[in-house]
């Protein structure tokens, strides 16, 4: 209740009309325009000019001016009038005589000479207001008779009134309202439908006429509204099915009619408002004496028995508004969709949204965030106006201001919740979500610094996960506002985001490493040093890497040197020169060495300059863990190893400065001797592995090794030099140094390495060098092995030559296949040759089976400075 | 929320007939609202409109109460499916749908469907006891159930076997629906073998629990489909011009002259 949709203004004071008369009774009235007839009970007609005008309150007001009054002289009430403007003509029913008289001096209109212009024994009558008859100069009117069981249809014109038809119903009727051929009728005990055209008729419901006075009003196209049992307004369209749903109204109406969206009634002493959109009643007006209910082109008209009043309605925005501010939200609602087809569309669309908006902020007070949601979304709130409502959440550099009217009563969140810390949380929980959802849609187009600055803040403050998406993500947070707001709530992680991604990645650093040393608290990331590493990694700001490369490395070198080893190698990133790096490391003594491993190693850099400071690194590292003591065996193993591998793989480094290097340390003897194989002084290594070290399975992986990109011939050179080494050492006296044991060990050796890699050897040249006196069964694998060896490439060699032969045999025999097609000859034939025809049958085929003279051919082959060969030359008849 | 298929038109009209306290309301409230609420007696007359894939359902809620009787049939002009209310704790409830309302669907379409729907009948049935609305909360157990008082003094025979759950007595066996099923179709002058079968067309329903409630409504919307379509096709049959169809009629004699 209580939605203030219409007033009541006065429109004709009683003084006006019947002054202190009281028997004097309004009986009737019509309005068209501004000009109002009154009917009375003393068979008068008034006529008055009905004034608008808006008084200084901005409401409506109505002034009348009395134009006329007339009586009628028949004594009788005025029981009906009716205008029909394109006429000039008013309709009257006077004492059951329908009548026409002049709409400006109210006279009565004598009968023209064709035909009459009164109908008698009429108790009502209804003008068709869609009429079927073309004619604008005509007007149609349905008339009940007192006495017969009809109704008839008039046409009334100018200066006559002409039957046009006449329909009888089942029982008396006793009211009427026409809409094109549809009569809605209220008969005796019920309601009907009848259809004047065709006869058709369509009962509607039961009804007593005596018990109550019947309505029926036509409201709209082909579409009525009864009073039905029970004190319903019953709605009934022309096939006689109700559309809407009843209003309930009391068991004593009058009079009603409809104001779009409202169905108005009237009753003794009150004027009921109903809501056609959801049957509700809406506003009650007290009203005594009520007598006449009805509308005319729109508006509606009451009158008591002594005055006439206006029913004005409010504006509709003034009613939505109304409804809004008692927070009857889905009234206002469908107040303001159900009144769509009367406003304009764009006018509509704006209303519309405005009220959705307000809604939703009515909700949102009353924490109902799911539906506040759905009315911002549908109003396209902007979201600024729900951002405003928390203090500080807009950056300063907004240029935001809320829109006025304001959508709502709130100054801000703190006056809404009351001081309810509870409320302001779940407040501040629905913004973070609704602007989760709204940022990536064009809701915050415009306002986007706004929006991601005002959700940072609220992230920041309520410690909330998604603020280093935010912050990760494309985002337009605004610099300035969010930093002093990140550093309250010690979100300097975030902070460096926010300035990386403002551009400003020295600050960033300049935080995360305060916050690694410990200067600032912030846990966000408990990686945050690694994370400084990658960050420099993949910085594309060269001077940046320089400036805080130091610092990393200091923190911990093999993380810190990732700053230089895992750029990724892409076009947009500057390259870094190795040169430069390895200069700036050159106090890092550790990063240097993972910086060149990741250069020769990884990166595989073919540059002798990185290969001999590699090597000569892992030299140095070797020789001052040598010069330790006690020397650490497990790193110092490690460390030669390391050595030794590059030393092998390596062919880039300076192998004579390495060697320099290592010849005054007996303990490198095997780093040595790779150096010597490098320089393919195999005879020097050897000596060292075989004599100094002793080392004969080193000696022979070395042969292995250094023959490895090698030919066989190569390989075999080396076996055959180990192989010399060892059997000269093995002679007593030739090796001074070497005990006569040893002598006996080098035989061992040398027959081992024989036995082993037998295949490599030249067997004929190893057994002119093996002394004459060693046993055969000491040779025999080696020996075996060469005879199987020997004996298998002969045999290869034989099927091969075989296979060979093989082969050019078929070939052959495919190729004479081929060719051996005849070759016909007759004499009518010519010589390609010499062009004469052929007389014998021996001829000599060319290549291609050209058959020829075989002197031509001999003439030729002759000539030819070539000497060409004919080879396949045959006969054939 | 007011939908806005409030301003469509609808494609079908669904009628609920029954004696006043059966719970019409309330099964509809409960399909439509997925709540069960305390309603005052229904006057006049409510409808509600029902998205039921491409078409605009009109589900109309009736006056039970004697007053209203009047309007009854004119609810029923034109309705393609008539839910027929009574209260399983209530025998009355059934005989008034012989009684009074089935005269009222006399001007339902020729081919309207009927429901019988026995509701209420979380009272008697512990199987509808169980809340059976997959989208809602759970029942609030501790909502008084009003109802048992108004109805016991309602009911003209209060039972006089022992009651059996609540407190209260099931009065209408589904025996006694199907059979007032049949007893529908011989008045409709249907055939019983041509029409639906009583078995899918007898239902006991509880508003408060939602038990078959769903299963209800949209059996029958999908029943009335063919109704539906049957209206679109008579609208396209109407006077109206349709240019796109003259022209295909036209190409149609155009071809057939040719050959």
């Amino acid at each position: 209740m209580s939605v203030k949709a219409f007033e009541l203004v006065p429109a004709v004071e009683r003084d006006l009309l019947m002054g202190d008369k009281a028997r004097i009774n309004i009986e009737c009235i019509e309005c068209c325009g501004k000009h109002l007839y009154v009917g009375t009970n003393d068979c008068f007609i008034h006529h008055f000019l009905l004034d608008e005008a808006t008084s200084s309150k901005g409401k409506l007001i109505y002034s009348s001016q009395k134009l006329l009054h007339k009586y009628l002289g028949l004594k009788k009430p005025v029981t009906e009038l009716r205008a029909a403007s394109a006429l000039e003509r008013l309709i009257v029913l006077c004492d059951g005589i329908v009548f026409l008289v002049d709409m400006v001096t109210l006279e009565t209109v004598p009968s023209a000479a064709g035909g009459g212009a009164k109908i008698r024994g009429v108790t009502a009558f209804c003008i068709n207001e869609n009429p079927v008859n073309g004619d604008p100069f005509c007007v149609e009117m349905a008339v009940l008779s007192s006495k017969r069981r009809t109704v008839q249809i008039y046409m009334v014109y100018e200066d006559r009134v002409q039957l046009a038809k006449e329909v009888s119903t089942p029982e008396q009727p006793c009211a009427v309202s026409v809409d094109g051929y549809f009569l809605c009728l209220a008969l005796a005990t019920q309601y009907m439908i009848l259809n004047y055209n065709t006869g058709a008729s369509q009962d509607l419901f039961p009804y007593n006429s005596e018990e109550r006075r019947p309505i029926v009003k036509r409201i709209s196209r082909e579409e009525f509204l009864l009073a039905a049992p029970g004190g319903l307004g019953m709605f009934a369209n022309a096939e006689g099915v109700s559309q809407r749903a009843p209003v309930n109204w009391s068991e004593s109406v009058i009079g009603a009619a409809v104001c779009f969206p409202y169905v108005v009634a009237l009753d003794e002493s009150f004027i009921t408002i109903h809501s056609m959109l959801d049957q509700q009643l809406k506003q009650t007006l007290s009203f005594r004496d009520g007598h006449i209910l009805q509308d005319f082109e729109g508006k509606v008209i009451l009158a008591s028995t002594k005055a006439v009043y206006v029913l004005v309605p409010l504006p509709l925005e003034r009613q939505i508004q109304d409804l809004l501010a008692s927070h009857r939200v889905e009234e206002a609602l469908i107040l303001t969709e159900g009144a769509q087809r009367n406003i304009p569309k764009d006018k509509f669309q704006i209303l519309h949204k405005r009220i959705l908006q307000q809604a939703g902020f009515i909700q949102f007070g009353q924490l109902q965030f799911l539906e506040a949601k759905e009315h911002f979304r549908k109003g396209q709130l902007d979201v600024r106006e729900l951002i405003s409502l928390y203090p500080l959440l807009l950056p300063a550099s907004s240029s935001f201001t809320r829109c006025h009217p304001p959508l709502h009563e709130f100054a801000d969140l703190n006056h809404l919740a009351q001081g309810d810390q509870e409320k302001v949380l779940r407040c501040k929980k629905f913004l973070i979500s609704y602007l989760g959802e709204v940022r990536s849609t064009e809701v915050v187009n415009g306002c986007r610094e706004d929006v991601d600055t005002a959700l940072l803040k609220l992230y920041a403050e309520q410690n909330h996960e998604s603020l280093l998406d935010l912050l990760a993500s494309e985002n337009s947070c605004v610099l300035a506002d969010s930093v002093p707001w990140l550093e309250k709530y010690h979100k300097y992680f975030a902070l460096g985001l926010l300035y990386h991604s403002n551009g400003q990645d020295s600050a960033a650093l300049q935080l995360w490493i305060r916050v690694v040393d410990g200067d600032l608290q912030d846990s966000t990331r408990s990686d945050l040093y690694e994370y400084i590493v990658d960050f420099l990694c993949t910085s594309s700001n060269l001077d940046l890497v320089w400036k805080y490369a130091d610092w990393a490395l200091l923190k911990d070198p093999t993380v810190g040197i990732h700053v230089f080893t895992r750029r990724p190698a892409s076009k947009d990133q500057p390259e870094l020169n190795p040169d430069d790096v390895i200069t700036y490391l050159g106090k890092h003594s550790r990063a240097l060495l993972l910086y060149l491993e990741h250069l020769v190693l990884e990166r595989r850099i073919q540059k002798e300059k990185f290969h001999t400071h590699l090597a000569v690194l892992y030299l140095e590292r070797v020789l001052s863990l040598l010069s330790e003591l006690p020397a650490n065996e497990e790193q110092l193993t490690k460390a030669r190893e390391r050595l030794q591998a590059m030393l092998r793989e390596s062919d880039l480094y300076r192998v004579q400065f390495l060697l320099v290097k290592t010849e005054n340390c007996e303990q490198l003897l095997l780093e040595r001797a790779t150096l010597h194989g490098k320089l393919e002084e195999h005879d020097k290594a050897l000596h060292i592995l075989v004599h100094q070290l002793r080392d004969f399975p080193s000696a022979e992986a070395f042969c292995i090794w250094a023959s490895s990109c090698r030919d066989s011939a190569y390989r075999q050179r080396l076996f055959h030099l180990l192989l010399g080494v060892y059997l000269d050492g093995s002679v007593p006296g030739s090796a001074p140094s070497a005990a006569g044991s040893n002598g006996g060990e080098m035989e061992m050796a040398a027959v081992d390495l024989l036995n082993r890699h037998g295949e490599v050897f030249d067997a004929v040249r190893v057994l002119e060098m093996l002394p004459e006196g060693w046993s055969l069964q000491l040779l025999k694998p080696f020996l075996g092995r060469a005879v199987r060896a020997s004996m298998h490439a002969c045999r290869t060699s034989q099927i091969a030559v075989g296979l060979a032969h093989s082969e050019n045999l078929q070939l052959l025999h495919d190729r004479l296949k081929e060719r051996k097609k005849p070759i016909l000859i007759s004499e009518k034939k010519g010589c390609h040759l010499c062009h004469n025809t052929f007389s014998e049958p021996s001829v000599v085929c060319l290549p291609g089976g050209v058959p020829v003279h075989t002197h031509c051919v001999a003439q030729r082959a002759r000539d030819s400075p070539t000497k060409r060969q004919l080879t396949n030359s045959s006969n054939h008849t | 929320m007011p939908d806005v298929s409030k301003m469509k038109k609808p494609d079908v009209k669904v009628v609920l007939l029954g004696d006043m306290n059966v719970g019409k309301t309330s099964l509809l409230h409960r399909y439509m609202d997925r709540k069960f609420k305390e309603t005052i007696s229904t006057i006049g007359g409510a409808f509600f409109l029902k998205q039921w894939g491409p078409y605009n359902i009109s589900i109309w809620d009736t006056a039970g109460r004697e007053q209203f009787h009047g309007l009854g049939s004119m609810y029923c002009r034109g309705a393609a499916a008539v839910i027929l209310t009574y209260d399983v704790t209530n025998w009355q409830s059934l005989a008034e749908l012989e009684e009074r309302f089935l005269s009222l669907t006399d001007t339902a379409l020729q081919d309207c469907i009927y429901a019988l729907v026995g509701n209420k009948a979380d009272l008697t049935d512990q199987q509808a006891q169980l809340a059976q609305d997959p989208d809602g909360q759970p029942q609030d157990q501790t909502e008084s159930r009003d109802r048992t008082d108004t109805l016991l003094s309602a009911c003209p025979t209060p039972p006089d076997s022992p009651a059996s759950l609540s407190g209260v007595h099931k009065q209408v066996t589904r025996e006694d629906a199907v059979a007032l099923y049949g007893r529908i179709l011989h008045y409709k002058g249907l055939d019983e073998k041509s029409s639906l079968p009583a078995d899918k067309m007898c239902f006991e329903t509880s508003a408060k629990t939602g038990f078959n409630v769903d299963a209800m409504f949209e059996t029958l919307f999908d029943l009335v489909l063919p109704s539906i379509l049957r209206k679109r096709n008579e609208n396209q049959r109407s006077p109206t011009v349709d240019l796109e169809e003259y022209r295909e009629v036209g190409s149609k004699r155009s071809r057939s002259g040719c050959c």
